[in-house]
């Protein structure tokens, strides 16, 4: 799994490659509390290169979410693959998260 | 209660219960069904997600207190069906009194944890679990996409042949 972020004028893009399960959801949630804590709470999580997504990406973004909501920021998931797609949906994230087809609309979603 | 499953052909892997552990179950359950054409990519994404988070429960909380053990996941796969059973020597776990959680609450009220289990359920069309003294098994069947009918799933099998059926 590799991370890294990028930033835009809009948001912070956070670019995440490979699998998110138990083994590396912790570094997940560390990237992005650093981040945020460090005034970057509008956060564009860019999915476009994960192929696998368990439920402990699930508690890694629900506690991004809640952290960047706390310090006036929100979360955006961009461009993420059907099988994680799938899984937002059926754990009902898309109802408490913005979910955009690409990096690029997600981080527009912030306005100017 | 199991229901019977017309195998053709089965498949084994064990590995240590340890969540580095986790990309070799999934890298087995693709690289096994990739040789099957009826089992679809959605298929297997759906496989490998609740391999995972099966695995994931049994390395943090059945095997919580005690030495790492291993896990065996055994793939038996017709042409109806693929069937997969996660057997562990931890402790037992009830899944029918695990809680699941709210996925129609709001952030303030989304609790952090309980969606393994439930995506389990929400991914494959059968899950049982057996325990006896030594050992547990969790049995997870996903029907394929030209039977979602139930037909792959015959008689159910006595759960009194488990324990001889165990290799604990």
């Amino acid at each position: 799994m590799e991370i890294r972020a990028e930033q835009q004028a809009q948001a912070l893009v956070i670019s995440v490659a490979g699998s998110i399960d138990a083994l590396t959801a912790g570094e997940v949630t560390r990237f992005f509390s650093e981040q945020i804590g460090s005034g970057n709470p509008q956060i564009v999580a860019d999915l476009s290169q994960v192929d696998f997504m368990s439920s402990a990406g699930l508690r890694a973004f629900l506690g991004a979410l809640k952290e960047s909501r706390q310090q006036g920021g929100d979360l955006h998931i961009a461009a993420p693959q059907p099988g994680v797609e799938k899984i937002l949906k059926m754990s009902g994230f898309t109802t408490i998260l913005k979910v955009y087809p690409t990096v690029e609309e997600a981080a527009a979603g912030f306005g100017t | 209660m199991t229901w019977e499953l017309r195998v053709i052909q089965e498949f084994q892997i064990t590995r240590s219960a340890e969540l580095q552990s986790l990309p070799a179950f999934r890298d087995f359950i693709e690289s096994v069904l990739k040789g099957f054409p009826n089992v679809e990519e959605q298929v297997r994404y759906d496989l490998k997600l609740a391999v995972d988070e099966a695995c994931t429960n049994v390395i943090l909380h059945g095997y919580a207190g005690m030495n790492p053990g291993s896990i065996i996941l055994t793939l038996q796969i017709s042409a109806q069906a693929v069937r997969m059973m996660i057997t562990d020597f931890g402790h037992a776990f009830e899944p029918n009194e695990t809680p699941m959680p709210d996925v129609g609450a709001g952030l303030d009220g989304r609790e952090m944890g309980g969606f393994g289990l439930f995506i389990i359920y929400q991914t494959m069309d059968e899950v049982d679990y057996e325990t006896t003294g030594s050992c547990n098994r969790l049995i997870l069947t996903k029907c394929l996409e030209a039977d979602r009918t139930g037909e792959a799933l015959e008689k159910p099998v006595s759960s009194e042949n488990f324990e001889e059926d165990l290799t604990c």
